[in-house]
């Protein structure tokens, strides 16, 4: 591996989506709703004005689930389905694919990294001049699972990027992607256990939890928020079945980090036997 | 130095490139010379490894450029037939970045942007250049490493004439350098102006390969190189 030739592809991705006025728009939109979330997200509980940390952390989970997926897959696809005549070029350096494709992997994540960051730093830098740090590693942590989560649909957006090959085709299937993890999954798997019964069916839906990284920061973040019993008794039943909080958390991780690398691996294999 | 051994290439049923074998030697100027879609751009794109031949295989300086793909782009530089750099990045940065890659020293970028006569245009963005500049932009990036083989896919297409003019020196320098140029065109006499030896592509098919002496020799005392061009592409001429 070529990690400086990495470094320097993700250091030019970084660059020109920095200077890309769409990733810009996203910083000022994802800071303005993050803030404004932080103030008035749990007003329907009673609560007004800024909230603490583990409070605002739970009412931004689902702006974060919505959003960070669709932007990682859009500016994913923009990054891997790009100019023909740009790409080529890239590709005939003396590099190996693989190294260009995660050069510019780390540069697209880091650019949503930045722009999410500018939102979550200036919400935090609210709540700590009205509510002090109390709760800040939950924040803290919630923020890295967000960061996951982005990652996570960065590597779809390659997988899907190196299946499709043309970008109108690469959008359809990121945005199919999208809506199926984002709102049909759930669906499916509630679906899923009418077919079945008893024990059987609370196995499968906790397993069905594995198949959507979506979820999985969903329920992670409300193990590290502490609130997972918002689910009520299921959400304890959950918690036994994949061996506590720890356990879980851990398991969560490890299964958004095969979220991550199975797609990569499995475009690196496809990459290599087709044409740029 | 090239050398490509029955070089096939189908995507799904149509056969873009059908048994090409031929080699080029070191310091020689070849040209693909032929009409759009006859497989000109695949084979280059496969002699620089972006494309997979279904068979076949293509070798440069002896190593398979299947296997040490890496490898053998040490010794290549491509620019593609529509070259396209990012619009908010000035031509400094650009070349900079190749520099990099190649693991060059930045001041190469400076030269070759001088070379190239940038002046006063290499620190302003991509996005304000013309598309003869943007052209100029990527020979400038191809001339940047010590690669001893140059590839270019139709280099002329977005030049105006001027652009043309510089193209060729730009060609003619690089060979008096001892570069090895393979350049693909549909223009004959920019064939005939700067090949050693030409390729002539019908179909996917290497009709004939001669040199540009051959060539004139047989065909240029009674014939206009274009008539012998038809002659190959397999149309004849009302005027014959």
């Amino acid at each position: 591996m070529d990690y400086k030739a990495i470094y320097y592809i993700a250091r030019q991705e970084l660059v020109i989506n920095i200077r890309n006025k769409w990733t810009i728009i996203f910083a000022v939109v994802f800071g303005t709703l993050v803030t404004a979330i932080s103030y008035f997200g749990m007003m329907t509980e009673g609560f007004s004005g800024m909230q603490n940390f583990t409070r605002t952390s739970a009412s931004l989970l689902n702006l974060v689930l919505y959003i960070v997926p669709l932007v990682a897959l859009t500016m994913g696809t923009l990054s891997f389905t790009g100019d023909k005549g740009s790409t080529e070029l890239l590709f005939s350096q003396p590099l190996h694919r693989s190294e260009v494709v995660l050069g510019k992997l780390i540069g697209v994540f880091f650019s949503i990294a930045l722009s999410t960051l500018i939102g979550f730093t200036l919400a935090g830098s609210i709540v700590i001049a009205a509510n002090g740090i109390d709760g800040f590693t939950r924040y803290a942590s919630f923020v890295m699972l967000s960061l996951a989560l982005s990652l996570v649909f960065l590597s779809i957006a390659v997988l899907t990027s190196a299946l499709s090959q043309r970008k109108a085709k690469a959008f359809g299937f990121a945005l199919f992607l999208w809506f199926f993890f984002v709102l049909f999954y759930d669906l499916l798997a509630l679906g899923g256990t009418l077919l079945l019964k008893g024990k059987a069916a609370n196995t499968f839906l906790f397993l069905s939890l594995f198949g959507n990284p979506v979820d999985m920061v969903r329920v992670a973040t409300l193990i590290i928020l502490d609130n997972v019993t918002i689910f009520g008794a299921a959400g304890a039943a959950m918690l036994r079945f994949l061996g506590g909080q720890t356990a879980s958390l851990l398991l969560l991780v490890g299964g958004l980090f095969a979220w991550t690398t199975i797609p990569l691996l499995l475009s690196n294999i496809l990459m290599r036997r087709q044409d740029i | 130095m090239i050398q490509v051994e029955h070089l096939i290439k189908k995507y799904g049923k149509f056969t873009a490139v059908n048994d090409i074998s031929f080699s080029v030697k070191e310091g020689e100027v070849f040209a693909f010379l032929g009409p759009n879609g006859s497989g000109k751009t695949t084979t280059l794109k496969s002699i620089v490894g972006l494309n997979i031949p279904t068979s076949g295989r293509i070798l440069i300086n002896n190593l398979d450029v299947q296997r040490y793909a890496k490898e053998t782009r040490q010794f290549t530089s491509y620019l593609p037939q529509r070259v396209v750099f990012p619009e908010n990045q000035t031509a400094r940065e650009v070349m900079r970045f190749y520099c990099r890659l190649r693991k060059l020293p930045l001041a190469r970028a400076d030269e070759a942007l001088e070379r190239a006569r940038f002046n006063g245009f290499s620190d302003k963005l991509v996005g304000e250049f013309s598309g003869g500049m943007v052209q100029r932009l990527g020979l400038a990036v191809i001339s940047l490493p010590d690669a001893p083989i140059l590839l270019l896919d139709e280099p002329t297409a977005n030049l105006d004439p001027q652009g043309v003019k510089r193209f060729r020196e730009f060609i003619l320098n690089q060979k008096e350098n001892g570069k090895t140029i393979i350049f693909s065109t549909h223009l004959l006499h920019e064939a005939e102006q700067l090949a050693d030896r030409v390729g002539i592509f019908v179909g996917g098919k290497m009709a004939a390969e001669e040199s540009i002496e051959t060539l004139q020799r047989t065909y240029l005392a009674s014939r206009t190189i274009e008539d012998m061009y038809l002659h190959y592409v397999g149309e004849s001429t009302d005027e014959d």
